[in-house]
């Protein structure tokens, strides 16, 4: 298993009170694979029913976040790759 | 401590990492004030959000903490209004102009006449000042010290302005003794002569909170540059510059913007790493009869300027005379308050 990788980046260095703060975090993992898995069902008399797509994440990873003054930081975008976090300075 | 933002990223096995970001959160804007004549300003600034004054003092007033016959300065001072004092080599011609003899402590000086003569544009009487010459060669460290001496008896500290402009000062050069200098060379005596002024406070017991700045109108990009070089920088607190709307066309984003950003491209690290007072700003109303409107376009203007990246402006002082006389004064007044309630100055 590969360890993450993280990194975490603000809009500003300093804000005024009330300001929007934005936080961008980019993470990935080597694990981490998206896949497709195509099912078609068969019956005995070999009628096939149409292929059925799903996706899978292998080793999906979880983005915590958390601020030591006590800010509330609420998640507005997430890829997979890439999130979006808003708070009010 | 800096506010702190900590990500942690996880897999299902309990791998994790983390990142970091760190943050600081800005103190208010400081909306400020200047009464014309350096008159009492006090009834105008009551019960609005004025936490800053900019005041005016010759080195050659025998008065100048907190100035003759201003006992409000004090009482504002304690009540926590930041004083930007605003002290010029310039001699403001009222009285006599020639030597002076005094005494401050146990010393005893004799300060010649000032020998320079500045803001030389044609067709006007060019005012005296002391020279930058006559600085470096200590003839005027009675005048710093006189100063000094009043400055510690004052109760608390101020930002001390050297120079109101340096760019109005020297447009059409300087002379002294008689030799003329270029604004080129003429800057470059004032950048020695405000260092010799610098070192020479620092070197002493200053009260605290004290910090400095040198004084620029911030008209002339050129003049800016060579009056800002990163050695005088590291003996000053803030950038200094001034912005005025008179012209129809001049939004107070763009007045305010001027400046800066010409110190953005143009100056190093450590002045970048100052933050700005605005000594003084106005909107004249010849040309912008509105002047309510624009007062109350300066609050938007000064949050997306410190929003964006190079030094934040921290304080901003409108000067109630000249060409930022409010008129009528009710209204231009009214829109102050207004403005100074508003983000960012709260």
């Amino acid at each position: 298993m590969a360890i993450p990788i993280a990194t975490a980046a603000l809009s500003a260095s300093v804000y005024a009170p009330g300001d929007q703060m934005l936080l961008t975090v980019t993470y990935s993992d080597a694990d981490t694979k998206p896949l497709t898995v195509t099912i078609v069902v068969t019956d005995a008399q070999g009628n096939s029913s149409a292929p059925v797509k799903v996706t899978a994440v292998i080793d999906p990873l979880t983005v915590t976040v958390s601020d030591d003054s006590g800010r509330t930081w609420t998640r507005v975008s997430d890829n997979g790759a890439r999130a979006e976090y808003r708070a009010v300075a | 401590m800096m506010p702190r933002v900590t990500v942690q990223v996880r897999d299902s096995a309990g791998h994790s990492a983390t990142a970091v970001a760190d943050y600081a959160l800005s103190q208010p804007v400081l909306g400020g004030y200047y009464l014309s004549g350096g008159a009492d300003p006090t009834a105008d600034m009551a019960g609005g959000n004025f936490r800053s004054l900019t005041q005016y003092r010759s080195f050659a007033d025998g008065y100048i903490f907190p100035g003759y016959n201003r006992p409000w300065l004090i009482n504002l001072g304690k009540a926590g209004v930041q004083m930007n004092m605003v002290l010029e080599l310039k001699h403001y011609g009222a009285a006599n102009t020639g030597p002076q003899s005094f005494r401050v402590d146990v010393t005893d000086y004799t300060v010649p006449a000032p020998s320079m003569t500045i803001q030389q544009r044609p067709g006007t009487t060019w005012p005296k000042a002391y020279g930058y010459g006559q600085v470096l060669k200590g003839q005027c460290d009675g005048l710093l010290h006189r100063a000094l001496a009043q400055y510690r008896l004052l109760g608390f500290g101020v930002n001390i302005q050297l120079a109101s402009e340096l760019d109005t000062d020297h447009e059409f050069g300087t002379t002294e003794d008689g030799k003329a200098y270029t604004w080129a060379e003429s800057d470059a005596r004032a950048v020695q002569a405000m260092n010799y002024i610098l070192v020479w406070f620092k070197a002493r017991t200053l009260p605290p909170g004290t910090t400095f700045s040198i004084g620029s109108g911030g008209f002339d990009r050129a003049c800016f540059q060579r009056t800002h070089p990163e050695s005088l920088m590291s003996r000053l607190d803030f950038l200094q510059w001034n912005a005025y709307g008179t012209s129809a066309s001049h939004t107070a984003l763009s007045r305010f913007r001027r400046t800066k950003d010409w110190a953005v491209a143009d100056l190093g690290p450590v002045a970048l790493s100052r933050p700005v007072i605005i000594a003084e700003w106005g909107v004249r109303s010849a040309e912008i009869p509105n002047q309510p409107g624009w007062i109350a376009s300066v609050p938007a203007a000064i949050a997306q300027l410190n929003a964006e990246r190079g030094p934040r402006i921290v304080r901003t002082n409108y000067f109630n005379s000249g060409w930022g006389t409010l008129s009528p004064k009710a209204a231009g007044l009214a829109a102050l308050r207004t403005a100074y309630a508003t983000r960012p100055y709260v």
